[in-house]
């Protein structure tokens, strides 16, 4: 490898991811590692394994962002920048026409309206509570005994408009045993629980119009949830390239930008 | 970090400890007098009658904020819940609740007393919440007192001569049932001489909250909610009034040197709803560290009355009680943010939804939308509360307000 490279991590609540791009925004490697007890040292993982993918070494590293829950974590940063920020970045440059970005992650969902430059206009993460994030996905999952993955493809396959009523992961759990002991078919089920998150995520948008950008690891990983958020805005949504990289890959070109215009960088971003 | 700048502390502050300190110790002597009284009262309620008839004034909020801000208010809430009151209703009532069924007070730790005064008498309006009228009721329960109150024409568009003479009727009947109860008589020259210095002590208040529209800003919304204490407890005192001249001439000063409480200040921002009083401390440095300052907000404006030009001291109780901005619509409201942002050149506000106080809440009707529709200022609407953190998720406000800044900056840009 020769040149610099620009590095984003976005230490998630459940996921660390590592972006490593050039100076031309090409995306050179990146890596997803589950985030542990020991945020540091999961973003040290993805961070080596990015970094051999793309070729290059830690020498070569002229810039590093990192995002994220874990984000004050990440000692090789040269400033941290919220996941808010970074998610509208990477998915602006995906898609300059996206307006409304929705992120569903493991512990938080949020939801970003951008304005027609492109610039945050308004943001709303879920209240403190699993209610429309993958946590409640798995935890559902785990208490029918049911592989996620097994749920989504089980979804795919309903014909029918049966929705999940409960917010509450508890109550959920709950509401789907009924309809299991009430017989309905598993596979409505399952829909229904993706159709439980896409009403939650529907009601934290401030607007629905426009483009609607989906990232993060569940729509990265179940079909059924682009499915249900598309029945819910009535349109088809825009599902970049890497869903899962959307705040690592927007903390590396910020880093790339911050390195061009090293001096007059915005001054209130913490330096890690 | 950038924001290398040192605080610089309020030098007025050293005077306030023990002002305080003297009017909680006061209070704890004349409850163990029988020459004397107590009376309990809530925030904005018709103190000045209750001084002007010679009662030392508590206000049971105050010691609810002091128990979130000692951060212990979770420690206390089940207590009340488990005697019935609801975990989700005003956390100010149910620790405060919970910490007398437990025996607890900050005040024993902070200024050697066993807890609040003992009341001979509670008075309440609900110009503010209809929750005090119940949180009072136990209290007289407990305390086998009389509870007394006013329930004044709530969520008021303009306020009327017919709702101010209501009011009024409201204090005249007050004043008449304590008179024959305790077998008293009001002074109506002594009343008012309290309204009067109740409205001079408003009046300098709302002069210094004033300094903070220059650039910098002198003065931030947690510095107010530690100097407010003057204008709540000891409305209608001279102490209060010299205080509040000597912060004044402090702040007036500042203007004059360009000395700010964030000295390289680059966002303005308002504080819409209830502060968090277990997380003031990691509020304000957060906001310091960001290089914003917190220049106006709503709660430490609530304190600012009009002035009382003499005539009638009922009348003017009558009409700061309705005109308080907790008492009005939504267009009201509504308005009245608009002109304290555009006073205090506010480049974006953040309404804090309290979870247990919807009514020093205004998110809860599409206000924030509406004002983000109308305004070119960004709006952050975020949950906590007054005092229960199990309503609040430090890591997920930190970053909401971080993203408020950098939402600030890229306009900037
Ligand atoms: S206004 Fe809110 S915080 Fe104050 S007493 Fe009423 S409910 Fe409690």
């Amino acid at each position: 490898m020769s040149g610099p490279v620009f590095v984003g991590i976005d230490v998630g609540s459940s996921a660390t991811k590592c972006v490593v791009i050039d100076d031309r925004f090409s995306v050179l490697g990146s890596h997803v590692v589950a985030s542990g007890f020991d945020y540091a040292e999961s973003a040290e993982s993805a961070l080596s394994r990015a970094l051999a993918e793309s070729g290059a070494s830690r020498n070569d590293i002229a810039s590093c962002v990192s995002t994220g829950y874990g984000r004050q974590h990440v000692d090789i940063a040269d400033r941290n920048v919220t996941e808010i920020s970074c998610h509208a970045r990477g998915v602006r440059e995906w898609s300059p026409e996206v307006r409304n970005i929705i992120d569903i992650g493991g512990q938080d969902t949020k939801v970003i309206r951008l304005n027609e430059r492109g610039q945050m206009a308004d943001y709303r993460m879920n209240a403190k509570c699993a209610a429309g994030t993958g946590t409640f996905l798995e935890s559902i999952a785990a208490r029918l005994g049911v592989p996620l993955k097994e749920i989504d493809a089980l979804a795919m396959t309903s014909t029918c408009g049966t929705v999940v009523n409960s917010y509450c992961t508890v109550f959920a759990g709950t509401e789907v045993i009924e309809r299991i002991k009430g017989g309905q078919p598993r596979e409505d089920i399952s829909m229904g629980i993706f159709r439980s998150i896409a009403s939650r995520v529907f009601e934290m948008m401030p607007a629905h119009d426009g483009v609607c950008g989906v990232t993060g690891g569940v729509v990265a990983h179940c079909r059924a949830m682009v499915r249900a958020l598309e029945e819910a805005l009535d349109t088809m949504v825009y599902l970049p390239p890497q869903p899962q990289h959307a705040g690592a890959f927007g903390a590396a070109l910020l880093a790339l930008e911050f390195s061009k215009t090293e001096g007059s960088q915005p001054s209130h971003v913490a330096r890690g | 970090m950038p924001a290398t700048a040192k605080r610089i502390e309020i030098a007025a502050q050293k005077q306030l400890r023990p002002i305080v300190r003297d009017y909680f110790l006061n209070l704890d002597a004349a409850a163990s007098d029988p020459a004397r009284r107590v009376a309990w009262c809530t925030s904005i309620g018709p103190c000045e009658i209750l001084t002007a008839l010679g009662f030392e004034v508590y206000f049971p909020e105050n010691h609810g904020a002091l128990l979130g801000a000692r951060k212990v208010s979770h420690e206390y809430i089940p207590r009340a819940v488990a005697a019935g009151y609801c975990a989700e209703s005003c956390s100010y009532m149910t620790s405060d609740i919970g910490s007398a069924l437990a025996g607890f007070s900050p005040l024993t730790e902070a200024f050697g007393i066993a807890g609040p005064p003992k009341p001979d008498l509670l008075v309440y309006s609900t110009n503010q919440c209809r929750e005090v009228q119940d949180w009072w009721g136990f209290f007289g329960r407990r305390h086998e007192v009389p509870v007394l109150g006013i329930t004044p024409p709530t969520h008021l568009g303009d306020v009327t001569a017919e709702h101010i003479s209501f009011v009024r009727g409201e204090l005249a009947r007050l004043i008449d049932i304590i008179e024959t109860h305790f077998g008293m008589k009001l002074n109506e020259n002594h009343l008012t001489e309290v309204v009067a210095r109740s409205s001079r002590a408003s009046t300098l208040w709302n002069q210094i909250l004033d300094t903070a529209r220059v650039r910098p800003a002198t003065f931030t919304f947690f510095d107010g909610l530690f100097h407010m204490s003057p204008v709540i407890l000891m409305r209608g005192s001279q102490t209060a009034i010299d205080y509040y001249e000597v912060l004044l001439a402090e702040m007036s000063m500042r203007v004059r040197d360009g000395v700010g409480a964030v000295p390289n200040e680059r966002y303005r921002v308002y504080w819409e709803g209830m502060p968090i009083w277990p997380k003031l401390r990691e509020m304000s440095d957060k906001f310091f560290d960001l290089r914003a300052v917190v220049a106006a907000s709503t709660y430490c404006n609530s304190w600012a009355f009009e002035r009382f030009d003499g005539g009638d001291p009922l009348e003017w109780m009558a009409k700061t009680s309705i005109a308080i901005f907790i008492n009005r619509d939504e267009r009201f409201k509504q308005e009245f943010l608009v002109d304290m942002f555009d006073r205090f050149d506010i480049d974006g506000a953040i309404f804090h939804n309290a979870r247990t106080c919807p009514n020093n809440t205004n998110s809860r009707f599409g206000m924030a939308q509406r004002l983000r529709d109308e305004q070119d200022r960004p709006i952050l609407v975020f949950d906590g509360d007054l005092s229960d953190l199990r309503f609040f998720s430090t890591a997920q406000t930190m970053t909401n307000i971080e993203a408020f800044i950098e939402q600030l900056e890229e306009r900037k840009r």
